[in-house]
């Protein structure tokens, strides 16, 4: 019988598809886009060039769901991110302790690395 | 800037942050024509006649008179009919004439 | 202002009184479309009836029932923590509206709450559907901003050495918070720990104490 004592190493050969690989890992630190879509979005108002840290890459990549809005149901997919931006951050003069955060997904056409 | 500018750019239903009263912890136990709604959303999701994400943009785009005036599921029905007109699978003139043949069943 | 201050924002979906056997508009029109999609075979005619049924099966009982085998066995907390929505499925809860769902683990140092600014999230397949007060302007709009406040409307103080965390749901992933178990429980059973949880705890905006057993 064959005993298994490795981890399977990734075969070198296997090419993945553009999107397949997230751009960002838990513990970067990202800048959330100052833009302003109209008609449909999924990024509130309040994060709109804020800063946060990646706790979380959610799995697996997803359509975007702005598009999906509109009937775009197929196609391209990214991933979505939870971000946790600090209170005080988003609200000058937050009464609350500095370590209370909001956390919040965010796709990843919105997150710039910092 | 123009002034008008935020009533575009920010969504009718994009609340957070913005001011607000007390939570008054009300509840209601759903009518039965809220829950078929509810389960309608749900149907046509599955069916991906009109999904989810289509859902919450067509109530956004009753803008915000309606949003505010309308309660929670006659906002969904409403967007239902106009997403149902935008995709050509009702016409206005067909669901105005069920609407009148529904509402004479209940005639005295 | 974008939001006028209608009667809604505060009561949303009070059903409007009137004469009773007579539909109103918004029901006539749920009626008409729904009629019209059967006869276009857009939907099959028993499908909604199915789906109401599927509704009224998902009451916080079933999210009250996970929280306390979470607490009595530790592995599978660590399953529920690891994939919240294969842990639920464990108990026969299915997902029906795709949704994939997180467990947010109350500590001695975090305390969790749950809001959906832009709409009405919810992990509706393990706790029913939400409360009014959840989809309405005031818990949306003040629940990111001042958490600390909201919860004290609750009648729930934190300390400040605790953090607070406020998720706000955007995409496909619903959240449940894992209470902390209440001190003074260790005798209970499931059956007991469970009767304690309610949908409120699990939304974040109340702890579990012995006090707030409530009937299923």
């Amino acid at each position: 019988m064959t005993t298994v004592t490795n981890f399977p190493q990734p075969i070198r050969e296997t090419v993945k598809a553009a999107g397949e690989t997230p751009v960002f890992k838990a513990g970067d630190s990202v800048g959330i886009s100052e833009r302003f879509p109209v008609g449909h979005y999924r990024v509130p108002m309040y994060m709109r060039g804020k800063r946060g840290i990646v706790e979380l890459i959610l799995r697996p990549a997803a359509i975007n769901n702005e598009e999906e809005g509109f009937g775009r149901n197929a196609g391209s997919k990214g991933y979505y991110y939870r971000v946790a931006v600090p209170l005080a951050e988003l609200w000058p003069g937050y009464s609350g302790p500095s370590q209370d955060r909001l956390v919040i997904e965010i796709f990843e056409t919105w997150l710039e690395r910092i | 800037m123009n002034p008008t500018e935020n009533l575009v750019k920010r969504l009718p239903t994009d609340m957070g942050g913005l001011p607000a009263g007390r939570v008054q912890q009300t509840e209601h136990e759903l009518l039965p024509w809220e829950k078929r709604c509810h389960a309608l959303a749900d149907v046509l999701d599955y069916h991906k006649i009109i999904n989810t994400e289509e859902k919450r943009r067509g109530v956004e785009q009753l803008g915000g008179d309606m949003v505010g005036a309308l309660t929670y599921y006659e906002r969904w029905i409403v967007a239902f009919a106009l997403i149902l007109f935008q995709k050509a699978l009702l016409t206005p003139g067909e669901l105005a004439k069920k609407m009148d043949e529904v509402g004479a069943r209940h005639a005295r | 202002m974008i939001i006028s201050d209608h009667h809604h924002d505060h009561d949303p979906g009070h059903p409007k009184t009137g004469d009773e056997s007579m539909p109103g508009y918004y029901e006539i029109m749920e009626t008409a479309v729904r009629e019209l999609l059967v006869e276009k075979k857009l939907i099959g005619p028993g499908e909604i009836r199915r789906q109401i049924e599927v509704l009224d099966s998902r009451t916080p009982a079933l999210g009250a029932k996970v929280v306390a085998r979470a607490w009595v066995d530790p592995e599978f907390k660590a399953r529920l923590l690891a994939n919240g929505r294969a842990a639920c499925e464990e108990f026969g809860i299915s997902f029906y509206d795709d949704t994939q769902l997180i467990a947010l683990e109350n500590t001695d140092q975090v305390h969790n709450l749950i809001v959906c600014t832009l709409c009405s999230c919810y992990p509706r397949p393990v706790l029913g559907l939400p409360p009014d007060w959840y989809k309405a302007k005031p818990y949306r709009a003040r629940a990111v901003k001042e958490p600390r406040v909201v919860l004290a409307e609750f009648g729930t103080d934190i300390p400040e050495n605790v953090e607070i965390r406020v998720s706000d749901s955007t995409a496909m992933v619903r959240y449940l918070v894992l209470p902390q178990r209440p001190a003074g429980t260790d005798n209970f059973t499931e059956e007991q720990l469970a009767a304690l949880v309610t949908r409120d705890a699990m939304i974040g905006v109340i702890k579990v104490n012995l006090d707030n057993r409530h009937t299923p």
